[in-house]
């Protein structure tokens, strides 16, 4: 089953763009196509000896994607949390479409879409509908395109029957599948995905990596951490191993 | 996409959630009110038993006392509130979400704080009304309306001190201990439930350096009719000046929480 989602994934109309040349993506604001760009970014954390991150350079151009893959503590998530906005980092720069992620703080949040690993994030006592629609005003997104996109995600991932269930009535996988509609409904152009398929079974996998190819076809990029061995089978078109700090092609 | 009325639809998204969390405990309200309902009664019957020079009549004591419960509840409701839904955001991981978005952190925690305050204005008119009928709280009709503008006054001289307290939760993770005190030093020195005149000489001076003191004051006269040492205009302009000073300095003791939680990467530990 996981091998046949997999395989979908690599059949994926989105890759087939890719492949083609066939993204078309808006132009930057700095006129380059840069994506997304990291220069020299470090971080140690308080109680640390080393650099939990120790100078990445990274550059992802859009309609790419690319798995970060790393044992435990490596800094995958510390990661995904500066480019996140969460942590700040001592050193270097995080740059998206040439939005600067500090300079240009609410410009870059608006275009990044993060999902955490685990299971937080959600208001136990609110619906999946509630939980949508308070998105999309947080998201800053004007009422029609909120609406239209929060039954977009009730569609894409397969909530339409969950929508008015509260969220502590949920199965772990289908708060899994709430938290990736959370992270997908305000179209971001960077996907930050933390072990996204926590909980999921293969049809949520599948949703998933649904609306990871969409977000890629519109020119968005996206970075996917697991632990290491966790990703065998997926096709990425580009693939990390973060070690120590360091991030080093696969 | 970054227009104001975006960002007021997203500010009252946060209102709306924090409704919507409230009202799915059911019997939350009712147990709110039934607390102020008997501190309102518990007050009553002290009142019968005083008799001095500043209260000629236990009615007098009653309405005193009466306003000084609201407050002392609103800003247990605002205070703690705070607290309470701030260290929620860290533990359930949803401050998180704010932080990334584009509302962004420090328009996000200011948000926060409108629920409390709309809860304090419900419960406070509810008991208000609750005193009047049940125990027959000497109101003033024809200036309560006025209490009306000064409570949103009132509520926004509040603000600083949640957005302070929600900087302190921010940083320090803990800070219930903290405001237990400042509303019970506040309680004391801005006069909730005896007049500042009885505090002895060495704190007296606490009783002006906070806009609690003028505010209380205010609705007093509005309410109940107590009357006032200074002219209305003049604590108006006392409250607004606090808030002037105090609300700036709040956003940015905010923000700067938020940056140092974002340098140490703490923000959502908790």
């Amino acid at each position: 089953m996981v091998k046949r989602v997999l395989s979908r994934f690599q059949r994926s109309p989105a890759s087939e763009q890719r492949s083609a040349g066939k993204v078309n993506a808006p132009a930057t604001p700095d006129g380059s196509d840069a994506g997304l760009l990291l220069t020299g970014v470090a971080k140690k954390l308080p109680g640390h000896d080393q650099n939990i991150i120790d100078g990445v350079d990274l550059a992802l151009p859009r309609g790419a994607t690319a798995s970060i893959t790393g044992p435990n503590g490596a800094g995958k998530t510390t990661l995904l949390r500066v480019l996140a906005g969460l942590v700040k980092a001592d050193r270097g720069t995080v740059r998206l479409n040439g939005l600067d992620s500090e300079r240009d703080g609410r410009a870059y949040r608006a275009t990044i879409g993060f999902l955490s690993a685990g299971n937080t994030g959600l208001f136990a006592r609110l619906s999946v509908r509630r939980h949508l629609e308070y998105w999309s005003r947080l998201a800053l997104l004007p009422p029609d395109a909120g609406r239209r996109r929060v039954a977009s995600m009730l569609d894409e991932f397969a909530l339409h029957e969950l929508a008015d269930r509260r969220v502590d009535r949920l199965s772990m996988g289908q708060r899994q599948r709430v938290r990736a509609a959370l992270t997908f409904l305000h179209e971001p152009d960077l996907l930050l995905l933390d072990e996204p398929q926590n909980s999921l079974d293969a049809e949520g996998t599948a949703m998933l990596k649904n609306a990871l190819d969409e977000a890629i076809a519109r020119g968005g990029c996206a970075l996917w951490c697991s632990p290491a061995g966790m990703m065998e089978g997926g096709v990425f078109d580009h693939r990390y191993l973060m070690r120590a700090g360091q991030l080093r092609p696969r | 996409m970054s227009s104001a009325p975006a960002y007021g639809r997203a500010v009252l998204a946060v209102l709306k959630r924090d409704l919507l969390i409230f009202v799915s405990y059911r019997a939350r309200l009712l147990g709110q009110f039934l607390g102020a309902a008997a501190a309102v009664t518990l007050f009553f019957y002290v009142s019968r038993l005083v008799d001095t020079p500043q209260f000629p009549s236990p009615e007098d004591y009653f309405a005193f006392a009466l306003i000084g419960v609201l407050f002392l509840r609103a800003l247990v409701a605002t205070l703690s509130g705070v607290v309470g839904m701030v260290r929620q955001e860290l533990v359930a991981g949803t401050f998180e979400r704010m932080v990334t978005s584009p509302l962004g952190p420090t328009a996000g925690t200011a948000a926060m704080m409108l629920f409390p305050f709309a809860l304090a204005l419900f419960l406070s008119v509810a008991t208000l009304a609750f005193a009047a009928i049940v125990f027959g709280a000497p109101l003033e009709w024809s200036t309560v309306p006025l209490a009306l503008p000064v409570a949103a006054l009132v509520a926004l001289a509040l603000a600083p001190f949640c957005l302070l307290i929600a900087a302190a939760v921010l940083v320090l993770k803990q800070a219930t201990a903290a405001v237990r005190f400042f509303i019970i030093a506040i309680s004391v020195v801005a006069g909730f439930y005896f007049p500042v005149e009885l505090l002895p000489g060495w704190i007296s001076w606490a009783s002006d350096v906070q806009p609690f003191t003028p505010a209380i004051d205010l609705l007093r006269h509005l309410l109940v009719d107590t009357p006032l040492q200074d002219p209305v205009s003049g604590l108006v302009l006392k409250v607004a000046a606090f808030t002037a000073v105090l609300l700036p300095l709040s956003v940015l003791a905010v923000s700067t929480a938020i940056d140092i939680g974002r340098r140490r990467a703490t923000l959502i530990e908790y």
